[in-house]
């Protein structure tokens, strides 16, 4: 069997039924919010190195501090500043 | 502590070739049997041919289970998941190091998938990390035969006897958690996947504890 043959395969029938199949809807939209949580992470911490206030970061992604505080006030890495 | 060897690592990148070509999206323990069959150089391939088990009716055969529903149907990756809603993730990941760097990004990608309290906005798994690989049992068991045996690396026979003690034990119950199971779901693997190792040696008739002898003879330990 070829790798390639199967993959590409795969790729015709979702790009056929991309937006009204939900088994390829949703699992793109938990791909997307994969992607989504590991660039807020990493943006939430850049601006925590940079020396942020929680009240800031909060008002940018449109929640309130204590959100923001509670999902990320445990982190471990340090950004050089 | 064994470390793999060359040939063990060559072994799960065919692996992974062979789960990507039967668009599975994750490594399991039936994908390492087929393998070990398609690297062919080693002892244990030879094994596992002269218990009749080729890659070609392996490759049929996993088809077949994937049928049965005891591994899932070609799924797309999550790269060509994202490209239909027109985001390229390759962008995204060669911009997101280039301007973080790889270990931010390792981290950021920790931090979205570890336990959290309450598990506030985890996710099971993401585009940004390779398919989850699901055979760490089976490595367990590789590195205990390893110990028991006195050798200093794991080769494909090991690995494979691995595989064989994996189906032979059952998993211990820290790997049944609400996060694995939503992690296997996220792949598409059905309720209770514990592995297709074992459905797949048994359509061919083989027997475990057979293969195991003389996997262990191969090791020079000799059959218990």
């Amino acid at each position: 069997m070829g790798e390639a043959t199967a993959s590409t395969e795969v790729t015709q029938v979702a790009a056929a039924t991309s937006s009204q199949d939900p088994e390829v809807g949703l699992a793109a939209v938990a791909a997307l919010r994969g992607l989504v949580e590991v660039l807020e992470a990493l943006q939430v911490e850049n601006a925590r190195a940079k020396g942020w206030s929680w009240q800031q970061i909060a008002a940018r992604l449109g929640v309130t501090k204590q959100a923001v505080h509670h999902k990320y006030a445990g982190r471990r890495f340090r950004f050089r500043r | 502590m064994a470390q793999r060897s060359e040939h063990a690592d060559r072994v799960l990148d065919l692996a992974r070739a062979e789960a990507e070509g039967f668009g599975h999206r994750h490594l399991g323990p039936e994908h390492l049997v087929l393998g070990v069959l398609r690297d062919g150089g080693s002892g244990a391939s030879q094994i596992l041919e002269a218990h009749g088990v080729n890659l070609a009716a392996a490759r049929v055969e996993l088809r077949r289970l994937a049928e049965r529903g005891l591994v899932p149907g070609p799924r797309p990756s999550d790269a060509e998941l994202l490209g239909l809603i027109g985001i390229d993730l390759a962008a995204i990941r060669r911009t997101t190091e280039q301007t973080f760097g790889g270990k931010a990004l390792g981290w950021a990608i920790r931090e979205a998938t570890r336990a959290r309290r309450r598990g506030v906005g985890r996710v099971p798994r993401t585009p940004l990390r390779d398919p989850p690989m699901l055979i760490s049992q089976v490595l367990v068991h590789a590195g205990e035969q390893a110990r028991a045996l006195d050798l200093e690396v794991i080769g494909p026979e090991l690995l494979l006897l691995g595989v064989v003690t994996d189906i032979q034990t059952p998993w211990p119950r820290c790997m049944n958690n609400r996060w694995r199971r939503q992690l296997y779901a996220s792949v598409g693997l059905p309720k209770g996947y514990r592995g297709a190792a074992g459905p797949l040696l048994e359509a061919f008739g083989v027997d475990l504890d057979q293969l195991g002898g003389a996997l262990l003879a191969e090791l020079g330990a000799g059959v218990p």
